[in-house]
């Protein structure tokens, strides 16, 4: 199981969840964040502290909110534009510093 | 020399704690159950291993009774005293019956002695054991002749000396020979000349009692009339070994002992230890706590998981009998009780662990708990007690204790395929009413209330349990009030609801009898005994003795109320009788004794005529 | 399956034997998922619990076992529910008993691998005595110290493992006790498998663990593990910048050193024999004869100590890895083989027993004359 990073994350990516997490597995896109959900060990430390309410677990997702589960997923496991490999498991965020690029969903959701 | 046919005889054996009492006292019972006469023994040894040399805090002594009828203790009062030396005969001599025989050795009767045993004057002297026949045997004199020509020194000859005071008495009393001489032989085999040293003065005994003329007559004590069977003579505590390994064989259970040395408990597991070739396991933890959790643990995984322990270890075990409470897992406790509270008195027995066993945890923790009333009993008690435990899945507490321990009867033994049925019907299948396919640990049989155990390497029902509340059926965690009402309610009537024996009343005259003893435990034998001399007085009483504490018989009630009055003899203050009063009895006698020593049958029997003349109720 | 009644055979094993080597080989392909149980999991946000529970689960499936021959065995405290949260069999016991259970349950199915999960608290204060003797003993279990230097459950005390002076609600002026290194202590208890690994360190963790679980004996690992609420950050600096100066990361057989490596490799300190304990001290100023190479096989466990003592309470170094790793007979395997030989030599017969020693027969004709 893993959480997840949903829409209101996007153009605000506030990073307390950052701070929070203690095996660094939150990392930054461009617009958004994404939870790597194979290095997600489900504590729930980054839900409350989101100030966008961005977070969700993965098994409580709403129907509109399903998409983001794959999606999260796909940020790690697909090439990302302008990248010539996924992002993988890295084992940690902070080394890797912002990716600065997004997954098609968000990169494609209209800014607010 | 005349030979007079006597019914019984009960002989003590005293001396220092080195001198070799418990040995000879051992022989001396193994030939009278050789020769066939019903016996009963009572050892009493000091809690040092080694107290001072020749005070009276050091001695140790063994008591034998012997007789051609059905007897049922070890006797009130010494007939026959042999004291090895001044503290031995200071700490006994109160104790012999009026005309009783008294034989000492003159030789250790020097100054020191005496007042190292604490007299002011030599007792053989100053007409202080004028009500007894004193014999003076010079032992420690006649051994050393006997063996001198083994070259032996000084020192290793004396200790000879118990073997030359056996082989007196064995000549008094017409014993056997043969079994001491082959003992000897076998026990020290690879020590032989100590061997030779030992039946030289076995027989030096026995020769001077032949040709000496002090003795004006030597004594038989024809073979009892014993139910027809095979028989050994058996320990409390062997048996009780014994009978475990037992139950584990009839429930194809492996045994895994987990236990902490203490006494009076440890003969039991030197004795499983002995028995490995059998599924036995035994554990020598490093302390209580931790022995009582390794028979859980291995409860857990299938095992028969037993512990035995005496007062204090079932204290700090009280927190995971608890556990195995509240995770219904099968868990045989053994108390065998001392004098207490605190260290107390280790070798020396009381009965007053029943209220430990029936609250000492917190919370609302029931278990079941049985004693055996005889050191041969302690065999069906252990199985009856693991009966209990599996077929229910609860902890069972057996109360032994010094007395039934360390005391030893002839054991009739028991036909191998009429030994009783236990199965543990391990859950092999899901169970779970939701169509999970899952299993749920607390689902319960109807009848026994039983819940389903299954074990693990079992496929597909992977489950946890623990010590927080469980939720009925699914066994989850749980903090619910109605489920935790209806689960401490649910454990009580699964005690409650064990199917035990009723109540069996020895009662001599149904239609007169109007007082009722009720006993449990070791006190058995002196509450018959006394019984039986007042029905011989034709103060006919009846006897129940309780093997089941809790839950008691069904009966139990009716048969109280059939009594105009019922004294509950115990050896603490009053037990039994408190609980018995909590179901609401009103005509109780509680009669008790806190000496650190079993009753003596006199002594009862006339307490029981003072309460029913009203003298003492 | 279950073996209560002979345990299984182990055919072609090499020495020394598996810890895992009677347990029945389970199906391929396992995953994380199957060793998921139902249970919600409710440690407060962001405990490093997580981290070993979530490592634990991901590791189990590598091991290839049937998983229900595994058995978790937990005390009391907050890692104590870690058994719930696990699809295997499992109990959670009283506080500081579970080497004590774990040790019965050993004995009797050595068919099982049997975990104990504990913390600092359950392990080191009130079961103390009970770990020391499991360790002693060297009985076939794996023992996860989960170590956060604080009471969780009881809401903040200071615990055996907390440093000297620490402010809780037990101790406002700072606590008085000098803290415990578990390490040390296991060494000292004759353990047969040490080992360390941090919360926030997976890769290390998983791999010490199957280590673990794979020695055949007592197997002592303690992790450091974050407690976000009563000790928070206690461990921080082992994950910041600059951490890699402060941990000495075991591998057998090579040069031990500490600090960032230049690019070929080398560490910018090494550890070296100092008379008769170790120092770190910097590359060029090693003595290359001094430079510790590391051998947890190493019988004499005086190195493996030594290196203990190198971890500081203040994290100064902090050792991680496997510190000692020998081979010596298991207790539960002893304590079965003596069963094993005494039943070869005398095959158990319960009538046998009964009417063993000077037994004697009373007949009827005897009973009804006298």
């Amino acid at each position: 199981m893993t959480y997840v990073i949903g829409a209101p994350c996007i153009d605000v990516t506030d990073r307390a969840c950052v701070d929070e997490c203690p095996v660094d597995c939150i990392y930054i896109g461009e617009r958004s964040a994404y939870i790597n959900p194979d290095e997600c060990i489900d504590c729930s430390a980054c839900e409350p502290v989101c100030p966008a309410e961005a977070i969700f677990q993965a098994d409580d997702a709403l129907e509109e909110e399903l998409a983001f589960v794959e999606d999260n997923a796909r940020f790690f496991t697909e090439v990302l534009p302008g990248r010539s490999a996924p992002v993988g498991n890295p084992g940690g965020a902070a080394d890797l510093g912002d990716i600065g690029v997004d997954t098609p969903l968000v990169a494609g959701t209209p800014g607010r | 020399m005349n030979t007079e046919r006597i019914d019984r005889v009960v002989v003590r054996f005293a001396g220092d704690s080195g001198d070799g009492m418990q040995l000879v006292g051992d022989r001396f019972t193994g030939q009278a159950a050789a020769f066939g006469n019903d016996l009963a023994t009572f050892p009493n040894f000091p809690a040092e291993i080694r107290a001072p040399q020749g005070t009276v805090h050091g001695v140790s002594s063994f008591q034998v009774h012997f007789a051609s009828s059905d007897i049922l203790t070890p006797g009130d009062a010494p007939d026959v005293l042999v004291a090895m030396n001044p503290a031995a005969l200071r700490a006994n001599a109160a104790d012999v019956s009026v005309g009783g025989v008294v034989i000492v050795d003159p030789d250790e009767f020097t100054k020191r002695n005496i007042a190292k045993a604490g007299y002011v004057s030599d007792p053989l002297s100053d007409g202080s054991l004028a009500h007894l026949t004193v014999h003076q045997v010079t032992m420690g004199a006649l051994t050393l002749g006997a063996v001198s020509e083994l070259g032996l020194g000084r020192k290793e000859a004396l200790r000879c000396r118990n073997l030359f005071a056996l082989g007196l008495l064995s000549w008094m009393y017409g014993r056997p020979t043969e079994v001491v001489e082959d003992y000897l032989r076998k026990k020290f085999a690879k020590k032989p000349l100590v061997a030779q040293a030992n039946i030289l003065a076995f027989r030096a005994g026995w020769n001077f009692g032949e040709t000496t003329e002090m003795f004006a007559v030597s004594y038989e004590v024809p073979a009892a009339a014993l139910p027809e069977g095979t028989y050994r003579h058996v320990s409390g505590n062997a048996a009780l070994a014994l009978g475990i390994i037992a139950a584990g064989w009839v429930s194809g259970m492996k045994v895994v002992l987990g236990t902490y040395p203490i006494t009076p408990a440890s003969d039991i597991l030197h004795e499983l230890a002995k028995h490995k070739n059998f599924p036995v396991l035994t554990i020598q933890a490093e302390d209580e706590i931790s022995a009582v959790g390794a028979a859980l643990g291995a409860s857990f995984g299938g095992a028969l998981g037993v512990t035995t322990t005496s007062g204090p270890g079932l204290a700090l075990k009280s927190e995971t009998i608890g556990l195995a409470v509240m995770a219904e897992l099968p868990l045989l406790v053994v108390d065998v009780q001392r004098g207490g509270p605190s260290t107390g008195l280790p070798t020396k027995t009381e009965q007053a662990d029943l209220l430990q066993a029936m609250f000492g945890r917190h919370g609302e923790s029931p278990v079941a708990v049985v004693a055996p009333s005889t050191p041969a009993d302690c065999f069906d008690a252990a199985l009856e007690a693991v009966r209990i435990a599996v077929t229910y899945r609860t902890p069972v507490l057996l109360l032994s204790d010094g007395a039934l321990a360390n005391g030893a009867e002839p054991w009739r033994l028991p036909v191998i395929d009429q030994l009783p049925d236990i199965r543990p019907d391990f859950s092999t299948e899901p169970n779970a009413a939701d169509g999970s396919g899952t299993h749920w640990p607390y689902v319960r049989d109807q009848e026994t209330l039983a819940r389903a155990w299954a074990i693990p390497g079992t496929p597909g029902l992977e489950h946890r349990i623990g010590g927080l509340e469980k939720a009925a059926d699914t066994g989850a965690i749980s903090y619910d009030p109605a489920n935790h009402e209806f689960m401490v309610r649910l454990r009580q009537q699964k005690i409650a609801g064990i199917d035990v024996a009723d109540l069996d009343v020895h009662d001599p005259s149904p239609a007169t009898t109007r007082t009722l003893i009720l006993g449990w435990g070791s006190t058995y034998g002196p509450i018959q005994d006394a019984c039986r001399r007042l029905a011989a007085r034709g103060v006919p009483v009846a006897h129940a003795h309780l093997r089941h504490l809790n839950p008691f018989p069904a009966n139990l009630d009716d048969v109280l109320a059939r009594y105009e009055r019922v004294i509950v003899p115990e050896m603490n203050l009053g037990q039994l009788a408190l609980l018995l009063r909590g179901r609401g009895a009103t005509h109780l006698v509680s009669h008790t004794q806190v000496t650190g020593q079993p009753f003596k049958a006199g002594d009862l029997e006339a307490a029981f005529l003072a309460y029913m003349e009203g003298v003492a109720a | 399956m279950t073996t209560l009644d002979e345990p299984l055979q182990v055919e072609g094993e090499q020495q020394p034997l598996s810890g895992l080597a009677m347990v029945p080989r389970g199906p391929q392909g396992q995953k994380p998922a199957d060793y998921r149980s139902d249970q919600e999991v409710r440690w407060c946000p962001g405990c490093g619990d997580y981290i070993i529970l979530n490592t634990v689960q991901a590791m189990l499936p590598a091991l290839g076992l049937k998983k229900e021959n595994l058995v978790f065995v937990s005390g009391i405290g907050c890692s104590s529910r870690f058994p719930y949260y696990l699809d295997t069999y499992g109990m959670h016991s009283i506080h500081g008993r579970a080497p004590a259970i774990a040790t019965g349950l050993a004995v009797a199915r050595p068919d099982l691998s049997v975990w104990v999960i504990t913390g600092d608290g359950d392990a080191l204060s009130i079961g103390g005595n009970h770990l020391i003797h499991a360790l002693r003993r060297n009985v076939n279990i794996t023992i996860l110290l989960f170590n956060n230097r604080v009471y969780g459950l009881t809401k903040g005390q200071y615990s055996p493992t907390s440093n000297q002076g620490m402010v809780t609600k037990s101790s406002p002026l700072g606590a008085p006790d000098a803290p415990f290194n578990p390490v040390s202590l296991a060494l000292g208890a004759e353990a047969s498998f040490v080992a360390r690994a941090l919360d926030s360190d997976r890769e290390g963790l998983a791999e010490v663990l199957s280590r673990a679980a794979e020695h055949r004996g007592a197997a002592l690992v303690e992790i450091y593990q974050n407690c976000p609420i009563f000790n928070n950050g206690a461990f921080d600096v082992l994950k910041e910048p600059g951490s890699e100066r402060r941990l000495i990361k075991l591998a057998a057989g090579s040069p031990l050193g500490l600090g960032e490596p230049d690019d070929q490799g080398r560490h910018s300190h090494l550890v070296v024999r100092d008379g008769g304990t170790l120092r770190v001290v910097a590359r060029d100023e090693a003595d290359p004869a001094q430079v510790l190479i590391h051998d947890p096989a190493d019988p004499d466990p005086t190195t493996a100590f030594a290196l203990s003592r190198l971890s500081a309470q203040d994290l100064s170094y902090v050792v991680t890895g496997v510190f000692r790793a020998v081979s010596r007979p298991a207790y539960d395997d002893d304590v079965r083989r003596q069963g094993e030989i005494a039943a070869e030599a005398s095959p158990p017969d319960l009538e046998d027993l009964i009417f063993a020693g000077d037994v004697w027969s009373v007949p009827t004709h005897r009973g009804a004359s006298a």
